[in-house]
């Protein structure tokens, strides 16, 4: 460092910016960079060591240690710890689910919906990603499909807040309603199944919407022609070509909107009722005291997890593919 | 196709669109509206709300601190999804898939379990809630998409280019500043807004990892339980407009960039 | 071996091998390349010559043996610490830097200053006709000028030796032909030492100053391009380098210089050299179509064989006739001839024949 200074102070000021070796070129020339590289990379194996070391610490601590950790804890009769006192494992926190309606209620609810509107998020998307992949010229899908991401772009508060401005007792649907003398008085949409739902789909579509889209954009247009050729009509031309080669997207699709929706918090509160309570409330409520209930709300988030991951491994089973082309 | 189907088909897609929209569009009409109550019709209409907003230095300040925790969180998410990237793309080793599930896993979690099972971790590494934990469970949340998209476009990187760079005296350190790096870049700045978008806009993690200092979703959502205000709309509108922008800049690096024109 | 006398050895490859798995991609290859040569390594894909030339460039370890550098054994040394550049089959070209910064990249990492750097990427620009190029991107570049700048940027950290990895394969057929001259002479005026690597055997012919032709991870045959063509040391080198006829015969025996070869009961001559087979043994002798001379009338001396004229086909600047000797065998020998001579033999009976020195007898 010193060297180039001095070098720098007693040389012309515009040879001074020419007679300087690049960054890089004096990082390499650098003795103790050279000194240490040398050690570092000595080996091909020694490069990749280093290399793989701070992802495998990564995967293992940040992405695999809070779900152990949550398995440890659910197995714990009390945490946060106290002091002096050494918690005692115990199988309590997972009997407690077993016993009581009030929590078996809200899991099963919670199931039952994210697989009726999977099911109904499918059915409303495939049309529109169809639509999007077959009848759009290719310049214009990148414009077509752009619309539909803004508004995806945008939080799931901001979005639920906006389902709650549509559905209000002075909403813009009862509004017309009004309007058109369909009903004399505001049909009360919020805090119902039906306005959670709306929500959730409102949310979720488009995590089905693209798989779809890009498992459709692939199938060849010769294909269906070809099927036409040998008399294949539309619907059978449908069913026994399109459907199967979207079966990646619909796979996909269907993993992706399932656990999405099993794991919203603020839109049931903000969107549901007291007849609409999901399981994600019901894990919180264990949190929001700062007591000993942390491990029971570890053992039915366990319960979930282990739950909605092995539905997903299972349907992902069933139509043939592993989860490994799932995030695309 | 019939022609039939094919206007039944475009009548549904414009239909998806309105439904996408209207809701957004009544919105920001909301904030708009001269008047505390939320509720159509709107008869009057003012600036009033955004004023307010802009001039209100507690969601000021709410707006900074969520700013600061996406730019962390997405700086963090680029290096480590970077890293493991590198890692993964190129070498072929025993437990691949595994490391590979391990590293989407945080992405199939579902919302409220990854935000409960990292509010329990925190409190074993002795992070206290706040901006320190939020930063690591959104890291945590986007670091899946950030390995997937740099692995996506390392995989359209020649070989050749990385040996041409050693060929001409670079050690692995430099090629991968000096060629892989500026490769990377258009993924890189797509995962990045992603990142931002998905750390600016969460609410679960944050609500659970946080202190009593909101992020602006846990802000909205704590204003939205003690009732609707036109106040929020505006707010929210401010969030709406900056997400979209930045969803379309993501939208278009990346597509240029599967395009290969960059 | 070649003229080793006055000139020094750059390269030493001493006893090299290679395995991939249990493919033995090199198997024990030992030579020396002179400075400023003109080395081509000629084969089939997957005989080795890509693998040398890795080693060479430091992207592979060789399993055994040791590369010898001016003096200096690298054999375990990075790409990067060794004296050698390449130009890749896809050029490498870095798409984010410019043709300027493109060349000037080895001569920064290198340590050398801005001016400097500035001085010899102008040099190499003018000296490879690029000078207006220095701030295009590589995608605004035509095939020929990509391999120009590549050949600048492997040319400007002045290596001891330059591994050219098929560069002319990417490039159309009339620009090949165009480049491979400006190549040999770049290499004439630069006077550096080239290793070419390529399966085309006209590129290793028109260019090399020594063509080494490889199969199966060993030499088949070292030589001048000449040696090559015209003595083939084997089979493969004979069928591999141009078009041939082979004749499978056995040996008669050798007498004044002359070796007779019994091809399906006929006299076949060739010139005699050191170490020709036995009588008695099975071998081929090869003779180029153009070196077989077809008569109308029987020659004085009784060595012609006669044929019929099966098929003539017209190909521009020759034609290529195929001549039945024996009509119990499909069997043929190609002679090309001047079109306008070939429309001399109206007939179909021919007498052919060639100069001994031209056929070459190659043991099975």
């Amino acid at each position: 460092m010193a060297h180039t200074e001095t070098r720098q102070g007693s040389a012309e000021p515009n040879a001074a910016g020419s007679q300087r070796r690049s960054f890089w070129g004096a990082l390499l020339g650098n003795s103790s960079y050279d000194a240490v590289t040398r050690v570092l990379f000595k080996t091909q194996r020694r490069q990749f060591i280093i290399l793989a070391s701070f992802p495998l610490f990564w995967v293992l601590f940040a992405h695999l240690g809070p779900i152990l950790q949550m398995f440890w804890i659910s197995f714990l009769d009390s945490y946060p710890p106290t002091a002096g006192v050494e918690p005692q494992l115990t199988f309590a926190n997972w009997m407690t689910f077993f016993e009581a309606r009030i929590f078996m209620m809200p899991f099963f609810r919670t199931l039952g919906f994210a697989l009726t509107l999977t099911l109904t998020t499918l059915l409303i998307t495939y049309p529109v990603a169809y639509f999007l992949a077959k009848h759009v010229r290719r310049g214009n899908q990148l414009m077509f499909l752009l619309l539909l991401l803004i508004p995806f772009w945008v939080g799931e508060i901001v979005r639920t807040y906006a389902i709650m401005i549509l559905l209000g007792n002075t909403g813009a649907v009862n509004l017309i309603l009004q309007w058109l003398g369909l009903t004399d008085r505001p049909i009360p949409f919020m805090y119902t199944s039906f306005s959670l739902s709306l929500g959730i789909i409102y949310l979720t579509s488009l995590y089905m919407l693209l798989p779809l889209y890009s498992s459709l954009e692939k199938i060849p247009r010769n294909y269906l022609e070809a099927a036409a050729d040998l008399g294949a009509g539309p619907w059978r031309r449908f069913f026994r070509v399109t459907l199967p080669l979207s079966r990646e997207g619909i796979a996909s699709g269907c993993t992706l909107v399932f656990l999405i929706s099993t794991g919203y918090y603020a839109t049931p509160v903000l969107l549901g009722g007291p007849s609409t309570t999901v399981f994600a409330e019901t894990i919180a409520g264990f949190f929001h005291v700062a007591g000993d209930e942390w491990p029971v709300g570890a053992a039915f988030s366990s319960i979930m997890l282990i739950t909605t991951l092995t539905l997903t491994g299972i349907f992902l089973k069933l139509m043939g593919r592993t989860g490994k082309g799932l995030m695309e | 196709m019939t022609r039939s189907t094919r206007i039944l088909m475009s009548v549904i897609y414009w239909a998806f669109v309105v439904y996408l929209f209207v809701p957004l569009i009544l919105m920001v009409m909301m904030g708009f509206k001269d008047s505390a109550f939320i509720g159509f019709p709107i008869k009057a209409w003012t600036f009033e709300w955004y004023l307010g907003v802009f001039q209100d230095t507690k969601v000021i300040n709410v707006f900074l601190y969520s700013m600061a925790i996406a730019l962390s969180t997405t700086f963090l998410s680029l290096v480590i999804g970077t890293w493991i990237a590198s890692f993964l793309g190129p070498y072929k080793f025993p437990g691949k898939l595994i490391v590979f599930a391990l590293t989407c896993l945080p992405a199939v979690i579902p919302g409220i379990i990854s935000a409960i099972s990292l509010r329990i971790y925190a409190r074993f590494l002795d992070i206290d809630p706040g901006m320190m934990a939020i930063i690591l469970g959104h890291t945590v949340h986007n670091v899946p998409f950030v390995t997937l998209v740099v692995m996506a476009r390392l995989a359209t990187l020649p070989k050749s280019h990385i040996e041409a760079a050693r060929d001409l005296g670079a050690d692995s350190i430099v090629a991968f500043f000096r060629v892989t790096l500026p490769y990377l870049r258009p993924a890189l700045i797509g995962a990045g807004i992603f990142c931002m978008l998905l750390s600016f806009d969460d609410f679960v993690r944050a609500f659970f990892l946080g202190s009593y200092q909101p992020t602006l979703p846990v802000l909205i959502f704590a204003k939205l339980r003690s009732g609707m205000s036109p106040e929020i709309n505006a707010i929210s509108t401010v969030v709406l407009v900056m997400t979209a922008i930045l969803g379309i800049w993501a939208e278009r690096s990346m597509r240029r960039m599967n395009k290969g024109t960059e | 071996m070649m003229g080793t006398d006055d000139r020094k050895a750059i390269v030493h490859i001493d006893n090299v091998g290679k395995s991939f798995g249990k493919t033995r991609a090199i198997d024990n290859l030992d030579m020396k390349i002179m400075a400023g040569e003109f080395v081509t390594f000629l084969g089939p894909s997957g005989c080795g010559k890509s693998t040398t030339l890795r080693i060479l460039g430091g992207f592979e370890r060789p399993d055994q043996g040791r590369v010898i550098l001016d003096g200096v054994d690298v054999t375990n040394r990075p790409p990067n610490k060794r004296d050698v550049n390449m130009v890749f089959q896809d050029y490498a070209l870095f798409p984010h830097m410019t043709v300027g910064q493109n060349i000037a990249f080895g001569l920064e990492l290198k340590g050398k200053s801005r001016s400097e750097t500035d001085q010899r990427v102008d040099a190499l620009l003018e000296f490879l006709q690029l000078s207006g190029f220095r701030d295009r991107t590589p995608d605004q570049l035509s095939g020929g000028q990509r391999q120009r700048v590549a050949l600048a940027r492997a040319l400007a950290p002045d290596p001891k030796l330059l591994l050219l990895d098929e560069p002319l394969g990417a490039l159309d057929a009339k620009l090949r032909t165009q480049v491979q001259v400006e190549l040999k002479s770049i290499q004439r005026r630069t006077g550096k030492t080239f290793f070419f690597v390529t399966h085309d055997q006209e590129e290793a012919l028109t260019m090399s100053d020594r063509i080494v032709v490889m199969n199966a991870g060993r030499v088949e045959q070292d030589g001048t391009p000449e040696d090559l063509y015209y003595r083939p040391a084997s089979r493969f080198v004979a069928e591999f380098i141009g078009e041939t006829n082979l004749l499978e015969g056995t040996v008669r025996g050798t007498k004044d210089g002359t070796v007779v070869i019994d091809w399906n009961g006929r006299n076949v001559y060739g010139a005699a050299h050191d170490g020709d087979p036995r009588p008695g043994t099975a071998v081929a002798a090869s003779i180029r179509p153009e070196n077989v001379i077809c008569l109308p009338e029987a020659p004085a001396d009784d060595r012609a064989l006669q044929g019929r004229i099966v098929s003539k086909l017209f190909k521009g600047n020759r034609t290529s006739v195929d001549i039945r000797i024996d009509e119990h065998d499909t069997k043929t020998i190609t002679a090309y001839m001047d079109p306008a001579a070939a429309d001399q033999f109206a007939g179909e009976t021919v007498w052919v024949t060639w100069d001994k020195d031209r056929l070459a007898v190659l043991a099975n």
